[in-house]
């Protein structure tokens, strides 16, 4: 079993053998396998190239590199926002999470996204009352028992930090909380939909340090009951937070293994010069 | 240190100005002067426009108030009450009489449609044979014999185009033999033959015939009609000679207040007068004018001496009234839609008129021509009176109400209609349409904006008004209020238009409002498995709520000041709608605000009254515009940061 394979690149190969050791070991499932993926914007310049990864089960798994390296859209492919763009589609390879190809015909999008759940770089709560926000994902699933709303808006926010801040003013505007606030307000409307998976789009570049720390430590909370994906421009970040870290340049998936291996001893000589600063 | 510094002067060539002031102003402040002074240009207009509308507009009360005096004094508004009387009484009247009307023709209608079909026919084909029918007229005996053959030739090339059976008769259809019995009548006649062909002769027997039955049948029906008629004539006998008694006054009064300004004309031209003969005369002439106000309490003695005698006459007429209204036929024994229609509403007017009658009567006791017409009488008057009559030999009358009405509900029914439809189209090119639908309808409805509204209006008058009357006739329609019309030019036909000059309006609008809801919410609204209808329900349309609330409120101010439409479609009838009709009020005529102004101010006296209440109505309507747009933009603030 591959966990990582780049067949343009034999020096990658030699990287990739040396991860699939250290994965046959690991014991967590993998719940995202992509399979030498290349995706394009417009159907020819590829941003993507030749990309294999496993995610694995309540792990958080941070992407990490330069602007422009195609981290963001990766992360975007694993619950197909990138539909959102006419003419942006991948050009080859597959994504399996849980097992199905999620590109396959008869798959719905939207029914995807149920299950994949995403938090953004800039927090944007709906113009809607802070319980409205977190009973939004319910809503449109159908749910209209009262009695069920008031249950998971309360657990969601409990398990997003911030029921004890709000809990007096549910019905006060989300637009009305600080910025931390308004964030964990999007984490907890995004666990309440209950996915098997977050993904995080740089989830603390717009906010104040002590915000981003109370987020940090959500993460680490949160992933003892669903796999999350980070994308992030700070390498300390990726360092306190994450189990795994993938590093990408240019398109390319550099390296992928244990955070504390990538940043003690990269395997890959373009890994190392970037979490050392001479290039980002 | 000092010392240093008065060594070296301290030089200042290395920071200095480039360029050159004049005036004292660098090239920048001119430039800034200049294009703030384009700004407050547009202030300055505005202001120029509110100070002239208000200069001409106030002095419109003042003025009322001396024109309401006279109206008083003269005694014109106690012989006016008495009008409005029987006004009311003859407006009852009419709607029973159409009752009345609806069932007589009835029976004997499908008949005389026939026959109307018949003339249609036989003319066209007359038309057809033009020079054979000139012919015959100088013929001789030998010659028409040709002439008759010629003619039927003619006639049965004519009977078989078809275009000579399309006959405009409503309720008509040729069915079974009636095109055959027709075609044969038709070339028994003409020229040489018979004056009428016994098919039609018969049939005219017949309807007189019918008629005749209708009319015996119909009897007591007639009799309740001319008695409800006649209740009337006392009344109106009456007002008839009070009014001349009041229409001598009223020539006493503007002869008294015009006096000053003739005896002034004279005496001026006096003054340029050299002949001394024509000047003495002059003179004399202005110095003859009466300057004492006439005494109007003897002038109005004859009114308060008829209070008694009108009292009587007002008892009577409702005393009869009331019983003749306990013996109209029920509604359920007319066999014709429209007579129920009209007998229904026969029934309400009559009731209504039977309270207008007791409070007229009040009225009249209560009238005094020394009573005071103040301030306030003028103002409300002019905002709540119910008549708008201009150059009228009778009384002017300057009330907004009906002008108001007729504006308002156009307005509400082009909004009604425009407001969907834009919304909709808002909605679905922002949010729906592939690119290159958005690309195509986008610019098209925003060219509705273009279209001239003059010949919007022409297209309602040629176009839009008799389709919606010939399709209000069809019978499965005719559950939809307001239907059948009698009009073309109505409020639903101006109504209807203006939506259609709303739209680009509210639509480019409420599409700005829609896309300027920020990506991040829809975003986020898939992320958590949404489809397109709902984020487009639940998170695009609330957030734009203000935006799109402020476009209805600024369409409804583009529809409220349009003015070409609604003078060329809405019927020009200035009248309270009757509001008896239930939303079938839309199919009636009606004037606006707007409308008169554009109608009337190019034929009125400069500084007159009536110049006066014109630029009033202009007031008004630039009061709602105000109120309208400072709504709008209340709304988009105070809702914007949700």
């Amino acid at each position: 079993m591959k966990v990582l394979m780049n067949e343009t690149d034999p020096n990658q190969t030699e990287a990739g053998s040396q991860v699939n050791s250290e994965a046959n070991n690991a014991g967590p499932r993998s719940v995202i396998d992509v399979e030498q993926v290349s995706f394009a914007y417009d159907g020819k310049k590829e941003v993507l190239r030749d990309v294999s990864m496993k995610i694995r089960e309540r792990q958080v798994t941070a992407f990490i590199g330069p602007s422009g390296c195609g981290k963001t859209t990766l992360l975007r492919c694993f619950n197909r926002m990138n539909d959102l763009i006419p003419t942006a589609a991948l050009t080859k390879g597959r994504i399996r999470i849980l097992e199905s190809d999620i590109y396959a015909r008869e798959v719905d999008p939207i029914e995807l996204r149920k299950c994949v759940g995403m938090v953004f770089q800039k927090y944007n709560p709906f113009p809607k009352s802070i319980y409205e926000n977190v009973a939004y994902g319910l809503r449109i699933a159908g749910v209209q028992k009262k009695s069920v709303l008031d249950e998971t808006v309360e657990s969601s926010l409990r398990h997003a930090g911030l029921w004890e801040e709000v809990k007096d003013r549910l019905d006060s505007s989300g637009l009305g909380l600080s910025g931390g606030q308004q964030q964990r307000l999007c984490i907890a409307r995004t666990i309440a939909v209950k996915p098997e998976i977050i993904l995080m789009d740089e989830p603390c570049s717009a906010l104040d340090p002590i915000s981003t720390t109370r987020i940090e430590e959500l993460i680490t909370q949160l992933k003892k009951d669903f796999t999350i994906v980070i994308v992030t421009h700070s390498m300390q970040q990726a360092t306190r937070v994450s189990d795994r870290t993938a590093f990408f340049y240019l398109g390319n998936l550099i390296e992928m293994d244990d955070t504390t291996k990538i940043f003690t001893s990269p395997a890959e000589r373009q890994t190392e010069d970037y979490i050392s600063g001479k290039f980002g | 240190m000092p010392a240093s510094t008065s060594e070296k002067p301290v030089s200042v060539s290395r920071f200095q100005e480039k360029g050159f002031r004049f005036l004292g102003l660098t090239f920048q402040d001119v430039i800034r002067y200049f294009f703030g002074g384009n700004a407050s240009l547009a202030i300055v207009a505005l202001l120029l426009i509110c100070v002239f509308l208000i200069r001409e507009a106030w002095l419109f009360f003042p003025t009322h108030r001396h024109d309401l005096a006279i109206f008083r004094q003269t005694g014109v508004e106690y012989v006016d009450l008495m009008l409005q009387e029987g006004i009311a009484h003859k407006e009852a009247y009419t709607l029973l009489n159409q009752a009345y009307l609806a069932e007589l023709n009835e029976p004997s209608q499908s008949v005389a449609a026939i026959l109307l079909a018949h003339q249609q026919v036989a003319l066209e084909v007359s038309k057809a044979n033009q020079r054979t029918v000139d012919d015959w007229k100088k013929a001789d005996d030998a010659g028409k014999v040709a002439l008759r053959t010629r003619w039927v030739e003619g006639a049965e090339k004519a009977l078989d185009q078809n275009e000579t059976w399309n006959v405009e008769v409503a309720r008509f259809e040729w069915t079974g033999d009636l095109r055959q019995k027709m075609r044969q009548a038709v070339l028994e006649e003409g020229p040489g033959g018979d004056e009428k062909s016994p098919f039609i002769a018969e049939l005219e027997e017949r309807k007189a015939q019918i008629f005749a039955e209708t009319s015996e049948r119909l009897k007591p029906f007639n009799a309740i009609k001319l008695a409800f008629r006649n209740a009337g004539r006392p009344l109106d006998a009456l007002t008839d000679e009070l009014a001349k008694i009041a229409k001598e006054n009223r020539e006493l009064a503007s002869t008294f207040s015009s006096a000053p300004e003739r005896k002034e004309a004279l005496l001026e031209g006096a003054a340029m007068e050299t002949d001394p003969v024509i000047k003495a005369r002059k003179v004399a002439e202005a110095e003859a004018i009466v300057m004492v106000a006439p005494d109007y309490a003897s002038l109005t003695r004859p009114f308060y001496d008829s209070v008694p005698k009108h009292d009587a006459v007002n008892t009577a007429l409702r005393s009869d009234l009331a019983g003749i209204l306990a013996t109209f036929p029920e509604p359920g024994t007319l066999q014709t839609e429209l007579g129920r229609k009209n007998l229904r509403l026969a029934h309400k007017s009559t009731e209504q008129l039977l309270g207008k009658l007791k409070l007229a009567a009040a009225d009249v006791k209560a009238w005094r021509h020394d009573a005071k017409v103040g301030f306030g009488a003028a103002v409300t008057s002019f905002f709540f009176g119910k008549r708008w009559i201009t150059n009228s030999s009778w009384q002017d009358f300057y009330g907004v109400l009906p002008l108001f009405s007729g504006s308002l509900i156009i307005a509400l029914i082009a909004m009604v209609v425009a407001v969907p439809f834009s919304i909709a189209s808002a909605i679905y090119v922002n949010q729906l349409a592939s690119f290159k639908e958005q690309s195509f309808v986008k610019p098209t409805i925003e060219f509705i904006g273009a279209i001239p509204s003059v010949v919007l209006g022409f297209f309602g008058i040629m176009v839009l008004g008799t389709t919606l009357r010939d399709v209000s006739q069809l019978e499965w329609l005719s559950w939809v209020p307001g239907f059948p019309m009698q009009e073309r030019l109505t409020m639903l036909n101006a109504g209807l238009l203006l939506a259609f000059m709303a739209i680009p309006t509210i639509f480019t609008l409420a599409e700005d409002a829609i896309n300027n809801v920020p990506h991040a919410f829809t975003e986020s609204s898939f992320a958590l498995g949404a489809t397109k209808l709902q984020t487009v329900f639940r998170v695009i349309l609330p957030t734009a709520l203000s935006g799109i609330i402020a476009a209805i409120l600024l369409g409804f101010g583009r529809i409220i000041g349009e003015t070409m439409v609604v003078l060329l479609v809405a019927g020009n009838k200035i009248q309270i709608p009757d509001f008896n009709a239930g939303l079938g009020v839309i199919a009636q005529p009606a004037h606006t605000m707007t409308g008169i102004i554009a109608q009337e101010l190019g034929e009125v006296e400069r500084g007159s009254l009536h110049w006066r209440a014109l630029f009033m109505v202009g007031m008004v309507l630039f009061v709602i515009s105000l109120i309208i747009n400072y709504i709008a933009q209340w709304v988009v603030k105070r809702f914007h940061k949700v």
